[in-house]
């Protein structure tokens, strides 16, 4: 019973705690694979203890109720426990009835998992078939354009995958710096990010309001954009994704909203970090140092291992 | 599909082999095949013309692009298709925020202007 407590007691904690520890060390994009790795790690670390020990719980109270009863009683409350209390139909009760809410509420979380899921991947299918099919070939890219004045790049998944430009991005881009851009969708596919964000977004829903899913989903989609810059960057290189970041992004500004608003003084790196496009920029022109990438890969490295090893950790402790 | 919106009306599949087969090897059956499949996904609608279906776009190329681009661009961070977009659409604040990145850099290295 403590062995079950101690994994949901952390899985909890992790829900809850983890997002505070990883993102001060993922926020920077300093180490962008390690980032990700951790984030999932403490991901699957949260799930796997929760079903551990929720099964746990599960073997306990089917095999044998009233020890069950009383061991949950125990581990609980420790020597307040008395046999009044353990031995009332009010608190065996109260425990079937939280059980059972337990239960529903976990099923619940698996069907809305599952319903984003699978709308997901059929929505996402649909529409790199019929980008495909209105869309007219890019000649010697692999790329579709659709007609469309917004300027806008996209990939999306599917059998086969697609790129996605519209006209009114080929219109402010050139050469070097489309290619800048299909590099940068190319490296999402090749990446498998569909399938991190697929993921990531299926378990926002179905733990509405749990920290570690829901900053985790984001922090994963921003990550997967640095991972995607650092790759297209690397073959069609920096300046071009710079420009191409800036045209795509400024093109598609209305001129009237693009004037500056009075507003709160801009300090540079942390200004910009709390936006997309600004961070991305910034980092591809002043790269994060070497050996700092170095040391916060490592950390994060040692700390996805603890993720992954703590459950198991957890089980396999002798009961105190 | 590319060819049944450029044909503009009603269309065989006799007649879009004949065109096709001007400028590649393409089996009869090919065609015939894809364009029940574009039928059975809803792309394309068929009357029946004597022995043979007289096909049509269900819709115009322009409606299809319309469609996807708005789901493509339907940025409630909701969007149920999972799409990668090379930059989000910015507002105000990221302007000015990418605004003052640049002046930094500018500044400094003078490469962009």
């Amino acid at each position: 019973m403590t062995t079950a407590l101690a994994l949901l007691g952390y899985a909890l904690l992790a829900a809850w705690g983890a997002p505070a520890l990883l993102a001060p060390l993922t926020g920077s994009g300093a180490s962008v694979r390690p980032a990700l790795a951790a984030w999932l790690s403490a991901m699957i670390s949260a799930l796997a203890s929760a079903a551990l020990g929720s099964a746990l719980i599960a073997q306990t109270g089917l095999a044998d109720w009233p020890t069950f009863t009383r061991l949950l009683c125990r581990g609980v409350a420790g020597t307040a426990c008395t046999p009044q209390v353990y031995g009332s139909a009010l608190y065996s009760g109260g425990v079937a009835i939280l059980a059972i809410l337990l239960t529903l509420a976990a099923l619940v979380a698996l069907w809305r998992y599952g319903r984003r899921t699978h709308r997901a991947v059929t929505r996402t299918r649909l529409h790199a078939r019929a980008a495909l099919l209105a869309g007219r070939e890019l000649a010697g890219t692999g790329a579709v354009v659709l007609d469309d004045p917004r300027p806008a790049a996209y990939c999306v998944a599917g059998r086969p995958a697609a790129i996605v430009v519209t006209s009114g991005a080929l219109a402010v881009l050139d050469r070097p710096q489309l290619a800048a851009v299909l590099a940068h969708e190319r490296a999402h596919l090749a990446g498998r990010h569909h399938l991190l964000a697929t993921l990531t977004r299926g378990l926002t829903a179905a733990f509405p309001g749990v920290p570690l899913f829901t900053r985790g989903a984001q922090e994963v989609a921003r990550l997967a954009e640095l991972a995607a810059d650092g790759r297209a960057a690397r073959s069609s290189g920096r300046h071009a994704l710079v420009a191409a970041l800036l045209a795509m992004a400024t093109g598609s500004a209305v001129p009237g909203a693009a004037v500056p608003r009075p507003g709160p003084a801009v300090q540079g790196a942390l200004a910009a970090a709390g936006y997309a496009v600004p961070a991305r920029v910034e980092r591809l022109l002043r790269p994060p140092a070497p050996r700092l990438a170095a040391a916060v890969g490592l950390l994060l490295a040692v700390m996805s291992c603890a993720f992954l090893l703590l459950p198991a950790a957890l089980a396999a402790l002798p009961h105190w | 599909m590319d060819r049944v919106w450029d044909h503009g009306g009603p269309v065989t599949v006799r007649e879009l082999y004949d065109e096709l087969r001007q400028t590649r090897a393409i089996a009869y059956t090919t065609v015939m095949s894809t364009m029940d499949n574009l039928h059975r996904k809803s792309w394309l609608a068929r009357e029946r013309d004597g022995k043979a279906y007289r096909y049509t776009a269900v819709a115009s190329r322009e409606e299809y692009s319309a469609r996807l681009m708005r789901e493509a661009l339907a940025e409630a961070g909701d969007a149920e298709a999972v799409l990668s977009h090379f930059v989000a659409a910015m507002d105000g604040g990221q302007a000015e925020a990418l605004r003052a990145v640049l002046d930094k850099f500018t500044g400094s290295t003078g490469r962009l202007s």
